[in-house]
């Protein structure tokens, strides 16, 4: 065994094959990889979503709960709900987004880690449907954060919330989608 | 104006004492209290409160005029406290002040809402200013101090508004002894829309499609009574057949919101077989929704006067749905009780007291289960109820599960419920001709939803356009009790306790 390992070490193989970035600083690999190509590399396999109610009226939350189900079971598709914002490459929001809530999805976003996405679910996401023109509403995640992609619906059936997410990691691993919102 | 709401105007300085005699002569209950603005006709303001019991089909309706100038009248919150959350509204929103509150704070708006700013003031203005910085929340211009628990060892524990699950916002603070909590400050209202400002301008006609989404899981209860409330202004008698639908879809909405919540409460105890068999059946009621209105939620089927489709017509499909879930149920049911650690974590959590529960006005399946037979399907018969046989269930246990045994029971109830109404026959038409809303009515409307009681109150104006809609959904008179349940408690119990009463965060914060 030590003559082994002296003969590796004299021929500098190593046991485990290291990408090549890796002998450059950390601070470097994170440059080589840009944001774009991160972006199709993770977000190609897997999607990471934290939800946010901005003030919606319960039902595209409860279709979201629906997704984990058995029936649509969304996790066979490396897509899943996560706790934390640290965690999420996706902020799903719903809602019209209230004033008094404003804040709280500002933060939610901020916390989490570059490159992220943002997903607008539901009708009065988008342009704040029903409740438009509200005093207590900003009419849409739009005038909120940067939305990458919308899906319609009121609320959404399970159905729908899969497709357009599937096309969205579709999208980004092809790369034709523009992340308009990194 | 109809048969079963007795209006009686009384001096704003007599109000408190009414209120209290009535409460003690009658056994009746506040069920909801609100303003109006009536300061372009009757140059004041009324302050109108509900009261109805169990034994009496019957709603007495106190109410008393306010002059601007001198806004102010008694507060009622000591003698009949279900009413301390209505003032706070009531103060919110029309600059009404009750003399005497035990709680000065604001109940609706955060911190960055302007100070003597009332949104429901028919002539309320705001600049653009004040509605950025409201949003941005960063200028606290109202402050809003949680009770301070002090003491050795305490801790606070804020939690919220975005929670880790798929759930509405509310900001929660424990104050909690290692994990013991001592007391819950919950603050809620962040996804306040504006809802009641909002019908007001729309028509009757679309004011419905509001209704539906004021509280998703509900929205078919939501309309209902709203459109009974409209049907009763404008003096519209529905038919047998629209009423045996209505009858049905609210108890089909009953059964997937019960089941769903049985099937949630797993996620409380990390049942997860359980959860994902909750989660399939109540997937099977939703698909059985959308096949019979086009809507998972039901919505879009109930319109003022009558409904857009004969859902009877789909019988088999409707039995075939019935007949499985009843099956499955009754599995889910074995596999919960079978579950030693699942049944020992709900035994004894989130009590909520009798008394407490009484007090507060606390109304469904939490009242239900405290003891309370509050059930306003029984003590005033709407729709089709009269005709069928419905049992009101009640438990004394008041806890975690107290409240899942009572939703089983009731769901074996919706089903029976959903049975007779599908084997009967009914003639005639899906809807009824409806004129113009008579100008200067208002009618009470009021059903029974999955949480519990659901009032709506209308009121048109000169022109027969909305002029007041106050709508009162079952979270708004529990959530105030839920904080009674919590002490004593370990915090990784308050998923459990939240989620046995389930409370819509939406429906509450309008
Ligand atoms: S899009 Fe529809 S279902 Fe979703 S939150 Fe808005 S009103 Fe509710």
């Amino acid at each position: 065994m030590w003559l082994e390992i002296l003969n590796n070490v004299r021929s500098r193989k190593k046991a485990i094959k290291f990408p090549k970035t890796f002998q450059k600083s950390p601070d470097e690999v994170i440059e080589t990889v840009t944001p774009v190509k991160k972006m199709n590399k993770v977000f190609g396999k897997s999607l990471r979503i934290r939800q946010v109610d901005a003030g919606s009226c319960n039902a595209c939350e409860w279709e979201c709960n629906m997704l984990t189900n058995p029936i649509y079971d969304v996790q066979r598709f490396g897509v899943d709900f996560v706790p934390s914002p640290r965690h999420a490459d996706v902020i799903l929001a719903t809602g019209p987004v209230s004033r008094q809530m404003e804040l709280a999805l500002k933060k939610t976003y901020i916390a989490m880690p570059e490159p992220k996405l943002v997903i607008s679910c539901g009708d009065c996401a988008l342009d704040g449907g029903i409740y438009k023109g509200s005093y207590a509403t900003r009419d849409g995640v739009n005038n909120v954060l940067p939305v990458n992609c919308h899906i319609p619906g009121c609320p959404p059936p399970p159905k729908t919330i899969v497709k357009e997410l599937l096309k969205l990691m579709r999208g980004i691993s092809s790369g034709s989608y523009p992340p308009k919102g990194s | 104006m109809t048969e079963n709401e007795e209006y009686v105007e009384v001096e704003r300085d007599e109000f408190r004492a009414y209120c209290v005699s009535l409460c003690a002569e009658r056994a009746v209950m506040l069920r909801l209290m609100f303003a109006v603005d009536e300061r372009a006709t009757d140059n004041c303001f009324k302050v109108y409160a509900v009261f109805s019991g169990q034994n009496k089909d019957t709603f007495y309706i106190p109410f008393f005029k306010i002059k601007e100038d001198d806004p102010k009248y008694q507060s009622i919150t000591d003698c009949v406290p279900a009413a301390h959350w209505y003032e706070r509204e009531i103060r919110d929103m029309f600059g009404l002040i009750p003399e005497g509150h035990p709680d000065p704070r604001r109940l609706v708006f955060h911190e960055s809402f302007p100070a003597d700013s009332h949104p429901l003031r028919k002539d309320w203005k705001i600049s653009e200013t004040d509605l950025k910085e409201w949003g941005e929340g960063v200028v606290k211009k109202v402050p809003h101090d949680f009770l301070k628990v002090e003491g050795k060892g305490i801790c606070e524990i804020p939690v919220g508004p975005v929670h880790a699950g798929i759930i509405e916002p509310g900001h929660f603070r424990f104050s909690a002894v290692g994990e013991t909590i001592i007391n819950l400050e919950p603050r809620l209202f962040y996804t306040h829309k504006g809802t009641e400002k909002l019908f007001e301008s729309m028509s009757f006609f679309d004011g419905i499609k509001l209704a539906e989404r004021v509280s998703g899981a509900s929205s078919f209860s939501h309309s209902i009574a709203y459109s009974m409330a409209v049907e009763r202004m404008a003096g519209i008698k529905t038919i047998e057949k629209i009423k045996a639908i209505r009858t049905f879809l609210l108890e089909l909405e009953r059964l997937y919101n019960h089941i769903g919540d049985i099937g949630y409460m797993c996620a409380g105890t990390a049942l997860m077989v359980g959860q994902a068999k909750g989660a399939l059946i109540k997937e099977k009621l939703l698909q059985l929704n959308e096949k019979l209105t086009g809507s998972r939620f039901l919505r879009g089927i109930n319109k003022i006067g009558g409904v857009t489709k004969d859902v009877f017509l789909q019988k088999f499909e409707i039995s075939e749905t019935i007949d499985m879930v009843e099956e499955e149920f009754k599995d889910l049911l074995k596999l919960l009780l079978g579950q030693a650690i699942h049944v020992e974590r709900l035994t004894g959590t989130g009590r909520l007291p009798k008394e407490i529960a009484a007090k507060l006005g606390v109304t469904g399946v939490a009242a239900r289960a405290s003891g309370l037979s509050d059930d306003i399907r029984k003590s005033h018969p709407h729709l089709f109820y009269y005709k069928l046989d419905l049992k009101t269930y009640t438990r004394t246990e008041s806890d975690a599960l107290a409240r899942m045994m009572l939703r089983a029971d009731e769901v074996e109830c919706s089903l029976s419920l959903i049975r007779a109404l599908v084997r009967r026959r009914y003639y005639g038409n899906i809807c009824v001709d409806v004129g113009e809303i008579p100008p200067d009515s208002f009618a009470l409307g009021y059903t029974e939803s999955p949480r519990g009681s659901l009032f709506y109150w209308v009121k048109s104006d000169q022109d027969g356009k909305p002029f007041r809609v106050k709508l009162r959904s079952p979270s708004y008179c529990n959530w105030p009790a839920v904080p009674y349940a919590i002490p004593g408690n370990i915090v990784p119990d308050f998923p459990l306790c939240n989620k046995s009463f389930n409370l819509s965060y939406s429906g509450c914060d309008m």
